[in-house]
């Protein structure tokens, strides 16, 4: 055992200097015994590499039907794009029955039988066999099909047409017509402006996020004649079409930061025209507007001006944030006629929104936009980015059998241990979860000036403001104030809450006790 | 083959055959077990099991705060509870007899498929309050509904429990944002009598 242990360390020096006392021959046994390892080592990062390559990445594809649309996840294997077959039939229609083995899949949707198995390129449709440009595939238990399924078996599956222009990752499935667009980039005084001609009339939703404009441009499909525009423009880099989640929006990228974008809609819908402008030398900010304290670190998105409203000369407005609640999977309340609190306070966010705009003397963001998910986070850091003047965030819910009422709350903790002194200076840093401590006051004069205006809407049952633990107020840098409004709940129909007329009063309300809050009069 | 070998390998086929019919059977089992009873029942199921499971001393009449969500306040009921020794017992038997609802008709504060995961008293006052994801599920939404769920539990504990301080609430072992997306759980909760509404 003692000397075969010693001719393996002979065999396999591990020091440099037992490699250089090898003789010849030792030297040549390692040499070959390198020669086995080496391409064994390369057959095994060659596999590590396809193996990552077969899910580099995911999407998502969609499908835009007459009455509505669907996002599928696209999955990427091996170059190719896969979509999900089952989901793809029950978008189109829907699945009747499945047999699955182990590798095979046999279903029937509608009158028609469908086989596919796994890693071969023919699917099977009732008696006729189709060729697919790539294997169907089963990772996970779930069965892929390559894109070209659209063109080569759904038209089989369905009497709807089918419009798929290889490349893209949407279809248009039945008597849709998505409008197309081109894009002009100019020059102006001081920046660019783009000009998007469509070939019908859209609608407008502006945005930021990450340095980014978006544009959504309403419930129409869009097919672009191009993805991307790029730009060698001081002031505009990019100009990207997306709809990967099912909303169609441009998204902007400035080519530097500090700018403002001014967009607004032309020839009754048809032309966008959005200016990307250097804004004018700012002017120290007016005593009255609080300064925060969180660093915000990276260059500041310039918020949009929403709805293209030019803004008056002179120094910088105040910034309000709007923040309607939940959104996406997360509906909050509902009532017994199916009215959602993400879609109520989404519009009455709006309609306070234009309010405010139309008084002249606010600039509005808006922490969400569209039907999405946002985290706590997201929303406080989108607001304390534009270092806000005022916080308002829009809930609703069960407040009582006595409707419609409203009540105002600021934050307050849950332990009065955790209160701030407010004797004590404040701290150059504040943690995070800490923030409203620095408002505290500011948020409950807010809300005892909205409670008051609410106060005098007539029909309106109003409570004194509120103190509670109100999570997304907590963070907020700045007089952050929660708006909840009744009741919604399922025992009861949402009735008044959704009158369009009610929905303006409380905006008109909301915009004049910001103004009034500020020490003006709107 | 010699016979010995065949003897085992039947011996070996009997086996396997055997293992899985009896698989087969657990499977069906597990597949007609039924997962869960009424919301009531298994809310009562559990009261009485956490009081089986105590050592339970002679009734006394515990104060238990219950969400009005339609007046949004907090409203009392007095109920006779045979409370356990130890502390951690009768903060079960509070959050218990809260997720077994009012007598009175007011509303209850966490959904019949509450789990109390797990409870902690702290040396200082601090109860840990560990409940499972389906106490926020079937919430009310709205900041007043939860702001009285959160205040039902608290006020309820510190009423029956002198040692009670304060309340922080975990979900699933985990310290979470909200219970359903409003009030902030995040921090502490010391009583608010404020919320409590005496009287018709």
């Amino acid at each position: 055992m003692a000397s075969g242990s010693c001719k393996k360390l002979d065999r396999f020096p591990r020091r440099e200097s037992d490699k250089q006392v090898d003789a010849p021959g030792q030297t040549f046994r390692h040499v070959t015994r390198l020669s086995r390892v080496l391409p064994a080592a390369c057959f095994c990062g060659l596999v590590l590499l396809l193996w990552s390559s077969r899910t580099l990445r995911s999407d998502n594809f969609v499908f835009y039907l007459p009455t509505a649309r669907s996002v599928i996840p696209l999955e990427t294997i091996d170059g190719n794009k896969y979509l999900p077959l089952i989901s793809i039939l029950n978008t189109v229609g829907k699945v009747g029955a499945l047999q699955e083995k182990r590798d095979s899949l046999k279903l029937w949707f509608g009158e028609t039988q469908i086989e596919v198995r796994a890693d071969d390129k023919k699917v099977r449709v009732n008696k006729s066999r189709l060729d697919l440009a790539g294997p169907v595939r089963r990772p996970k238990g779930q069965w892929l099909v390559p894109v070209d399924f659209l063109t080569t078996v759904l038209p089989r599956l369905t009497s709807e047409t089918v419009e798929y222009q290889t490349g893209t990752n949407r279809v248009f499935i039945g008597d849709v017509r998505p409008i197309s667009f081109t894009v002009r980039l100019d020059r102006t005084a001081n920046g660019a402006r783009v000009t998007v001609q469509f070939t019908d009339k859209v609608t407008m939703r502006t945005a930021a996020s990450n340095g980014k404009w978006y544009l959504f441009l309403g419930g129409r499909p869009v097919e672009p004649l191009e993805q991307v525009f790029h730009f060698q423009d001081p002031y505009i880099s990019e100009l990207r079409f997306d709809d990967q989640d099912g909303a169609p929006k441009l998204i902007l990228t400035p080519a530097t930061g500090g700018l403002d974008l001014y967009p607004a809609l032309a020839e009754g819908g048809k032309v966008l025209l959005a200016d990307v402008l250097k804004p004018p030398p700012a002017p120290p900010q007016p005593a009255a507007v609080e300064q925060p304290m969180v660093a915000t670190g990276s260059p500041q998105p310039a918020p949009a001006a929403a709805g293209g409203e030019e803004l008056p000369a002179g120094p910088p407005l105040p910034v309000v944030v709007l923040d309607a609640a939940h959104g996406g999977t997360d509906v909050g309340a509902r009532s017994r006629d199916g009215v959602l609190e993400k879609d109520l306070v989404a519009q009455i966010v709006a309609r306070v929104r234009a309010s405010l705009l139309a008084a002249r003397k606010f600039r509005v963001v808006l922490t969400r936009v569209g039907d999405v998910n946002l985290t706590f986070e997201q929303r406080e850091t989108a607001a304390n980015l534009h270092r806000p003047y005022a916080f308002l965030t829009f809930h609703a819910g069960n407040l009582g059998v006595r409707t419609p009422r409203i009540v105002v709350y600021s934050y307050q903790a849950g332990s009065p241990a955790e209160l701030h002194d407010n004797s004590e200076p404040r701290p150059l840093l504040v943690l995070w979860n800490k923030v409203y401590e620095v408002h505290l006051d500011q948020s409950r004069q807010l809300a005892r000036v909205l409670q008051q205006k609410f106060a005098a809407l007539p029909g309106l049952t109003t409570d004194e403001p509120q103190e509670a633990p109100v999570r997304g107020l907590r963070s907020v840098d700045a007089p952050a104030v929660a708006i909840e409004i009744g009741t919604l709940t399922p025992e009861a129909d949402a009735g008044t809450l959704t009158d369009p007329s009610f929905q303006q009063q409380i905006a008109n309300v909301a915009a004049a006790a910001l103004d009034t809050w500020r020490g003006g009069t709107l | 083959m010699s016979p010995r070998t065949k003897i085992l390998m039947l011996v070996l086929l009997v086996i396997l055959a055997a293992g899985a019919l009896y698989l087969h059977v657990l499977t069906q089992r597990v597949s007609f077990q039924p997962i869960a009873g009424s919301g009531e029942e298994v809310a009562r199921t559990r009261l009485s099991e956490a009081a089986l499971q105590s050592t339970a001393g002679p009734e006394q009449m515990a104060t238990l705060y219950f969400p009005s969500f339609e007046q949004s306040t907090l409203r009392e009921e007095k109920r006779p509870i045979a409370w356990a020794e130890a502390d951690t017992d009768r903060i079960r038997q509070v959050l218990l007899a809260l997720i077994e609802g009012s007598h009175q008709g007011y509303s209850r504060p966490l959904p019949t498929p509450t789990l109390i995961r797990a409870v902690f008293l702290a040396p200082d006052g601090t109860a840990f309050l560990d409940i499972s994801t389906l106490a926020t599920g079937d919430l009310n939404s709205g900041i007043a509904d939860e702001c009285l769920v959160v205040y039902s539990i608290v006020n309820s504990l510190a009423a029956n429990l002198p040692a009670v301080k304060r309340v922080k609430i975990l979900v699933q072992g985990q310290e979470v944002d909200t219970l359903n997306g409003h009030v902030d759980v995040t921090g502490f909760f010391v009583p608010d009598p404020a919320r409590i509404s005496v009287g018709p």
